[in-house]
């Protein structure tokens, strides 16, 4: 610092020349005196009437003295964001201005990190905090240990900023929520062990539907790291379903504020509803409060009672259910029933059943009448006919055929002899010419007959002549090679060596080999 | 199946799933469509359905059975 003042002075001799003395004995003055007594003898008004010269440092020094002593040591300021960073630090930075005037702020990251809601620039905010002053740069800031947005509370904001943001992302689509099973029986609960809630919840589910199972699964409901207990516990049953079997869960707690209800507004939570293959029924306060649990969630409830109807059935709707259908069921079965005896009476009664021979002693009936009419019939035809020729015997005994008769039977014998007479002699003739005609026949067959021998007997004679065994008997032989049966008729046909076979008459032969040729 | 068969099988139908069997034997007995003899074998099985869904109705336990993070059912 001396040093500084030292070569300002001596850059700008002017501003320091205040008084009549020397430059010279100034600097001596100042490196040789230390600060305190510089300042006590620059308050010391010189012979003169100087006004009293302040460093710099002592300037910003005395500012932030001021505004210590003068300004409340924490103050609530309103205006408007602006220019609102945070530092990779985590430090954030920004201005808070009204229509007249801005002033530059900080908010460290121990307190920003504390904040629920995202500030905007543009958003209108309550910044309570203290004013400082840097010294190294004479600039003043105003330090915020917290922010609230004007208007609204800084959860509210919050929660309206999350809704925003997870409806964007699709955690609120109406496609993606489960329907609830129609009959649950196995109901998961995820709330506070010794809050009403549980009991409430419990009550209204075991009174509707008495078969219920409950299965609590306790975490902390509010407070730090209640968010994530509930997610995990969500997360945790859904792995274990294959041996859990649950149906539904419900996921709540009782009244309170928004801070008590908050862990039901963070992302974490929307997140491990949202991916819950299980359905989940959200029951996080009472009518008034909405949370994001809610809205992400397959169905919600405002009470413990709307829980317990949305997650079962009505114990008593289903046992009239059931009831109604055994009737129906009774007297379905005796109306099938009565429509079969029905059919079979109707079966039974037909004219068949009552009377079975019916049809055959019909038939008998007829076929005796038939017969009946046929006897008749006939003897009245026989008789007819008879009366006819009784009416023709008459006629006939009239003419006399028996005298007739006697003449014509005379001629006929007459006629009769005349007939055996000639046919007699036709026969006589016949026989005898059929007596020549067979000789001569006879002669003709025979003669041909002996011809034909003599030709035969003469063309075998000529055959035997050619036969070559006859010449065999005349000392001739035949010579065939065993090898293939073939005649030999000259040498050449065999070699030496081979076998061959001489024929004599009579079918006889020998063998021999060939020796030499 | 044999009646014993018949009671075993039934005790492991959960209740939706009888409920659903029941409405459906109940229309087909209605309709008409099916014979005497199957309309009778049917209100037999629905009276059985019936028998078994009353049964589960009957069963109140009214516990709170607790599930901790180490995977255990243990009852309250």
């Amino acid at each position: 610092m001396t040093k500084k003042d030292k070569k300002i002075n001596q850059s700008q001799p002017d501003l320091f020349s205040l008084g009549a003395k020397p430059p010279e004995d100034k600097r001596a003055a100042k490196t040789e005196k230390p600060a305190h007594a510089r300042a006590a003898k620059a308050q010391t008004p010189a012979a003169k009437d100087e006004p009293r010269v302040y460093s710099v440092r002592q300037l910003n020094a005395m500012v932030k003295v001021a505004l210590e002593s003068h300004l409340p040591g924490f103050i609530a300021v309103v205006g408007e964001l602006s220019n609102f960073k945070c530092h990779s630090s985590g430090h954030c930075y920004f201005s808070l201005k009204d229509d007249a005037s801005e002033i530059a702020c900080v908010m460290w990251n121990s307190a920003f990190r504390k904040l629920k809601f995202k500030p905007v620039d543009g958003m209108a905010v309550i910044l309570k905090g203290k004013v400082d002053v840097f010294l190294a740069s004479g600039k003043y800031q105003f330090y915020a240990e917290s922010i609230e947005p004007q208007g609204t509370g800084a959860l509210q904001l919050a929660f309206e900023q999350m809704v925003k943001k997870l409806e964007a992302a699709g955690y609120f689509d109406p496609a993606h929520k489960k329907k609830l099973p129609p009959f649950a029986t196995r109901i998961g609960v995820i709330t506070s062990e010794s809050g009403a809630a549980l009991h409430d919840i419990a009550d209204s589910i075991f009174t509707r539907w008495p078969p219920a199972r409950l299965f609590l699964y306790p975490v902390p409901v509010q407070g730090e790291g209640a968010a994530g207990a509930i997610a995990a516990a969500i997360d945790d049953v859904n792995r274990r379903q294959a041996s859990l079997r649950l149906d539904v869960i419900i996921v709540g707690r009782g009244g309170g504020s928004i801070e008590d209800l908050w862990a039901f507004n963070e992302e974490v939570v929307a997140r491990a509803i949202y991916n819950s293959k299980i359905p989940i029924i959200s029951a996080v306060g009472h009518e008034v409060d909405t949370t994001i649990s809610d809205l992400v969630a397959d169905a919600r409830a405002a009470t413990p009672t709307k829980a317990a109807i949305l997650a079962v059935p009505d114990g008593r709707d289903v046992a009239q259910r059931l009831d109604s259908a055994g009737r129906r069921l009774t007297t379905d079965a005796i109306n099938r029933l009565r429509m079969g005896k029905g059919q079979l009476d109707t079966v039974l009664a037909a004219a068949l059943f009552r009377n079975p021979l019916g049809p055959v002693l019909a038939s008998t009936q007829a076929l005796d009448e038939v017969q009946d009419r046929l006897a008749s019939v006939v003897r009245r035809r026989v008789g007819e006919t008879l009366a006819r020729m009784g009416g023709f015997y008459e006629k006939i005994i009239q003419i006399e055929p028996h005298r007739l008769l006697g003449s014509k039977t005379l001629a006929l014998a007459g006629l009769e002899n005349r007939m055996i007479t000639s046919l007699s002699g036709l026969h006589a003739r016949c026989g005898l010419k059929l007596e020549q005609a067979a000789g001569r026949c006879d002669t003709a067959v025979k003669s041909a007959l002996n011809r034909a021998a003599m030709e035969l007997t003469g063309g075998a004679n000529r055959l035997e002549a050619l036969n070559p065994k006859s010449v065999l008997g005349r000392g001739y032989s035949i010579v065939r090679a065993k090898k293939n049966g073939q005649v030999v008729t000259r040498p050449e046909a065999v070699e030496v060596g081979d076998v061959i076979v001489t024929e004599f008459a009579g079918e006889k032969s020998i063998e021999s080999r060939v020796q030499g040729k | 199946m044999t009646k014993d068969e018949n009671k075993n099988e039934l005790e492991k139908v959960s209740f939706e799933a009888a409920i659903k069997e029941l409405t459906d034997i109940v229309a087909k007995i209605e309709q008409g469509q099916i014979s005497l003899e199957s309309s009778l074998s049917q209100y037999e099985r629905g009276m059985d359905l019936i028998r078994h869904c009353r049964g589960i109705l009957g069963q109140a336990q009214k516990r709170i059975e607790k599930i901790s993070e180490q995977g255990e059912l243990k009852g309250q």
